[in-house]
């Protein structure tokens, strides 16, 4: 099972809640940049274009530990930039395991296996690996040779000492469906728990806006990767959203699922989106004009797919109805079902 | 250096200058120029308020009523970083930029 019983159970239990509750517009993943400063500079990234002096700025513990206690979503992702540079990252985790809640610090790995040291194995932590393919691959998409090769010797290492660890996969225009069910084959071969897959999104501040997947081409090219599924693949994520990416259910966005606090507060309306900043995040979900955002509502959404906006809402499917749980479980014990 | 004539030209310029990713320097109405990041803005109420992170540490927040220009002065962090200039570059070239980037990671103890 690629996602542990007990964080499925709290996941569960935080929606359900949420939901008898009647809270119509609650997170479920905090995405926490404690700083954007990056050791690679992938094209395709939108997260790292600041002067220098932005680039030099973190989060404080505090501030992390704060932010996540005011948002209250069971699980903390820490992309970034790079979390492993954050001199005080090792702390930042300690806080959010002490509050029990799922952390995914999302690596390069390249600095991986030096600070293995520094994290305890727990339930709550995991490493979520950035792998965009196999070797060459994935060398191409980071704008750097060796780093496939360096990722996945830090894989090892941190399997080896317990480590629950995952990877995450950027897919573009130019993916080969075939190089990435190999790609798949290989992380399984590793031993990850299980694997996290999404189309990439054109960031207005990316430096590369050409390479980025079309709706269309997004179901088509997920269709391939993922139909006639072999048994062995596991993925941390939520099998409505495959389901999703294969154009095989239709969701709206959920821009608040996965809100976003950086070193500028917190980002409106989501994750990729940046229209403006709020000081708190009630501010934030008070403020943001929810109802301009997500496919049909906005252009800058239109191609949108990504986990951010559209995970949360697979997750509510599952919740909401008979037919999404049902669903769920269907897809869960036979991945190829229709 | 661009120098709003109405209160529209300057909501647009902060506009522009939001989504401009390098540091822009403001003069204001007291002769005062900072030069910073502009990351945030409040364009809307009684009083728009603009903020900064000045290039020199801190945080500044600035009324849209006391800025006179605003110049698009820092580097274009994204340019000349595109993937096709990444693909097209010959192997040699490839491989400097990358040692490049990775010397200066390494510089800043990030390796």
């Amino acid at each position: 099972m690629a996602v542990p019983l007990s964080q499925m159970f709290t996941v569960s239990k935080y929606v359900l809640t949420q939901q008898l509750k009647g809270v119509k517009r609650y997170p479920l993943v905090l995405m926490l940049e404690p700083l954007f400063r990056c050791n690679l500079a992938c094209a395709g990234c939108g997260k790292i274009q600041y002067p220098d002096h932005v680039l030099d700025k973190h989060l404080t513990p505090e501030q992390c530990w704060a932010a996540a206690d005011e948002c209250g979503a069971p699980i903390v992702s820490i992309p970034g930039g790079e979390p492993l540079i954050h001199p005080r990252m090792a702390e930042i985790v300690r806080g959010l395991v002490e509050r029990k809640k799922y952390v995914y610090v999302c690596t390069n790995a390249i600095l991986l296996e030096r600070k293995l040291d520094e994290y305890t194995p727990s339930k709550y932590l995991t490493f979520s690996i950035h792998m965009d393919g196999s070797r060459d691959e994935h060398d191409l998409a980071v704008c750097r040779d060796g780093v496939y090769d360096v990722a996945t010797k830090a894989i090892k290492e941190a399997l080896r000492r317990g480590h629950r660890v995952t990877t995450n996969s950027t897919l573009f225009d130019d993916a080969n469906p075939e190089r990435v069910r190999k790609f798949f084959d290989e992380m399984m071969e590793l031993g990850v728990e299980g694997m996290m897959i999404s189309p990439g999104y054109s960031y207005q501040k990316a430096p590369d806006q050409k390479h980025f997947l079309k709706r269309n081409k997004t179901r088509e090219l997920f269709a391939k990767i993922l139909g006639n599924r072999r048994r062995g693949w596991r993925f941390n994520q939520s099998p409505l959203f495959l389901e999703f990416l294969m154009g095989r259910r239709d969701y709206q966005c959920t821009p608040w699922g996965n809100p976003t606090y950086n070193v500028f507060g917190w980002q409106k309306p989501c994750y990729l989106l940046q229209e403006g900043y709020a000081k708190t995040f009630r501010e934030m979900m008070d403020t943001t004009a929810w109802d301009q955002y997500g496919t049909g509502r906005n252009e800058k959404c239109a191609d949108c797919m990504v986990h951010c906006g559209y995970e949360a809402s697979a997750v509510a499917d599952t919740f909401g109805s008979l037919s999404g749980f049902g669903r769920t479980v269907k897809i869960t014990l036979s991945p190829n079902a229709r | 250096m661009f120098r709003p004539a109405t209160p529209a030209e300057l909501a647009e310029a902060v506009e522009l200058a939001f989504d401009y990713r390098g540091d822009v320097t403001l003069v204001l109405k007291s002769g005062e120029q900072i030069v910073g990041y502009l990351f945030n803005r409040e364009s809307t109420g009684p009083k728009p308020l603009l903020q900064m992170f000045p290039e020199l540490g801190g945080t500044r927040e600035v009324a849209y009523a006391d800025v006179v220009s605003i110049a698009f002065s820092g580097e274009d962090t994204a340019s000349g970083n595109s993937w096709e200039t990444w693909v097209a570059k010959k192997e040699s070239e490839r491989k400097a930029d990358a040692r490049r980037s990775e010397s200066e990671a390494r510089a800043r103890g990030h390796l």
